[in-house]
């Protein structure tokens, strides 16, 4: 591997930053989330940022055409995606298994959505390992290597006040080749990530809940849900949205926007029936998304244990409890 | 005063009797969450539940909006009460969403609850913070109830508000227009509108929210700060003279919005104009804006 001192990280990210809008972890004020590289930034490396990075994908608001009116004649402009190379530098592995999630609904089984691709192909990621789990981390239960981004093209790790960086894909050693006059090479030991407090047991969880759509389980934890938003839009795996449109006069863009599961509006039809008209149909349907359906559809979990929706809960309703009681379950 | 171990012992003794003697058919109150420093509502049916309850120094979630859920029922629900819970719980008798016939409640006294986001943080050997909304209550304790929990009490004073000064609305006031229109921008433009905050409020019982009805077009769901302004601005004024300052709305907000500034600055406002006034206290209240005396100022007209 190659490393490269802390305190010199920003050369390096201002060589990158030359060919690639570069986003990094960072601090602004109370929160944490991927900003532009400048200057200024104050780095987020000691734990995981509050946004992730799918709004770098799959942003909140994403116009997708324009269109004018003109007397009998429509005119539709196509607005398309952004087309810049992109580099990520410090996604968490529990956020890269995110996009790796992202990548089978946008991607795969013959819907190709072009806004997703053409971002998804100009970002080149470089991932960064984890030395201490939060409280609320639990990806290692969820099958993620805190310490291996899957789908990264650089594996970065903190480690003694140094950045150590491996290519993992042609794209990462062609950058890292670039890099090489602010490199130095050496081994450095990876050590294993600590103080994980959480483990729920994933074994025969989603089998389980094939057969569970009827329990009396979802009325219970039900009870507490505020039915907010919060751990959807939190989620760097929730990618439910919904298309509008913002018209002035005869001229107007359609418009996507991301969609939560847990607001009533979400299953209303157009004739006034609700299909999930209570909490109860809500709180099961997120969750049997992510624990049931998912896997049965694409083979993973839509659950990457970075633990967000545990720590903006406003009623602590925790996926990590559920599982405990789904295991519990007669 | 007991220890809050004693008192959560009393707490679900008193559970249980209600919900054997079928006093009413579920207990509203608060149970351990994942980590030492959260709880969670329970909201409980059955007697052997009742030995989930806790009340402990974390006990942050006002509880009294969980009292809609039982809103077409005939059933009588029992629900602990601060005098945050109970002051929502008088939100929401005075807005006509629950009956006080309906409701059995079951006072307490609070002696304020810690941050729990600055206990994750400090971890648990450490000195923690109240949480902000405890820091700035005035009524700790239930002033009515049906059963008491804890020390007996004297008899409640009766409520009297004083005219309330926020020092983070003083400075706002002090700002220019631009300056005041930037704290407001960079504020809201981190709304992920996730509607936490509508939905933990007790003044927030609409059937119907416009914001959750997007094909009347009123608002529309993208994300921009004009969007997301709008529904800040919408919820403030929607709220106001209705707002129990229990400040659930900011401790909840995901992305950390001081959600209580347009509040605070409507309450000052409203204390300045109409007479000191604290929502919530007594159902039958006359609410300085729900109400008209020849008295009341007319500036704008």
């Amino acid at each position: 591997m190659f490393t490269v001192q802390e305190s010199e990280i920003r050369d390096l990210l201002n060589v990158l930053n030359k060919e690639y809008k570069v986003f990094v972890p960072a601090k602004v004020g109370d929160e944490s989330k991927f900003v532009p590289y400048e200057d200024n930034v104050e780095f987020c490396w000691d734990r995981n940022v509050l946004l992730s990075v799918k709004d770098k994908f799959f942003p909140q608001t994403e116009p997708l055409y324009k269109f004018k009116t003109k007397r009998q004649n429509l005119e539709i402009e196509p607005l398309a995606p952004k087309d810049e190379p992109v580099l990520l530098f410090g996604v968490r592995s529990c956020d890269l298994q995110a996009l790796n999630c992202l990548d089978q609904v946008f991607l795969t089984k013959g819907f190709v959505d072009e806004f997703y691709r053409t971002k998804r192909e100009q970002a080149t990621i470089v991932a960064l390992g984890c030395n201490e789990a939060e409280d609320t981390c639990f990806c290692t239960a969820m099958g993620v290597d805190p310490q291996k981004g899957h789908g990264a093209d650089i594996q970065a790790h903190w480690l003694q006040g140094k950045f150590a960086l491996e290519a993992l894909t042609d794209k990462g050693q062609k950058i890292i080749d670039t890099l090489k006059s602010y490199l130095k090479e050496e081994n450095l030991e990876v050590p294993e990530t600590k103080g994980f407090q959480l483990q729920p047991d994933m074994d025969g969880v989603p089998e389980k809940l094939k057969g569970m759509f009827d329990s009396d389980l979802w009325t219970e934890v039900a009870r507490k849900c505020l039915n907010c938003g919060a751990c959807t839009y939190i989620c760097p795996t929730c990618h439910c949205f919904d298309m509008s449109q913002d018209v002035r006069g005869e001229e107007g863009f359609k418009y996507r926007c991301w969609d939560s599961c847990m607001f009533e509006e979400y299953t209303l039809m157009a004739g006034g029936h609700n299909p999930r008209p209570t909490k109860k149909e809500r709180v099961r349907n997120r969750f049997l998304h992510k624990l049931c359906y998912f896997p049965e559809r694409y083979n993973m979990l839509l659950c990457t244990g970075c633990g967000r929706c545990l720590s903006v809960c406003p009623v602590n309703l925790h996926i990590t409890s559920i599982i405990d009681k789904v295991k519990e379950a007669n | 005063m007991g220890t809050m171990e004693q008192l959560t012992l009393q707490l679900r003794e008193t559970a249980r009797e209600i919900l054997e003697s079928k006093k009413a058919a579920a207990v509203i109150g608060w149970e351990m969450g994942t980590f030492w420093y959260s709880t969670a509502p329970a909201i409980l049916t059955r007697p052997e539940e009742t030995e989930r309850l806790v009340w402990n120094e974390y006990c942050l979630n006002n509880l009294a909006k969980y009292l809609l859920d039982f809103q077409n029922t005939d059933e009588k629900v029992a629900i602990f009460a601060r005098g945050c819970d109970y002051r929502g719980i008088n939100r929401l008798i005075q807005d006509k969403q629950i009956d006080r016939d309906k409701v059995l409640i079951i006072g307490l006294s609070c002696p304020g609850m810690k941050d729990d986001k600055k206990a994750r943080e400090l971890g648990q050997n450490a000195d923690i913070p109240l949480a902000k909304k405890c820091e700035e209550c005035t009524y700790p304790d239930a002033l009515a109830y049906d059963l008491w929990v804890g020390e007996p009490k004297e008899a409640a004073k009766p409520a009297k508000a004083e005219a309330k000064v926020f020092p983070e609305v003083e400075s706002l006031e002090q700002m220019t227009a631009d300056d005041k229109y930037e704290n407001f921008a960079a504020n809201y433009e981190k709304c992920l509108r996730c509607y936490a905050c509508r939905n933990v409020c007790p003044a927030c019982s609409c059937r119907e929210c416009i914001f959750g009805n997007s094909s009347k077009e009123w608002s529309a769901k993208a994300n921009n700060l004009s969007e997301n302004m709008f529904f800040a601005l919408t919820r403030a004024l929607h709220v106001a003279g209705r707002c129990i300052q229990c400040g659930e709305c900011e401790r909840i907000c995901p992305v950390n919005i001081p959600i209580m500034l347009l509040n605070k600055k409507i309450i000052q406002d409203i204390d300045h104009l109409f007479g000191p006034y604290d929502a919530g206290l007594d159902p039958e209240d006359k609410m300085p804006l729900g109400s008209f005396e020849f008295t009341d100022p007319e500036e704008f007209m």
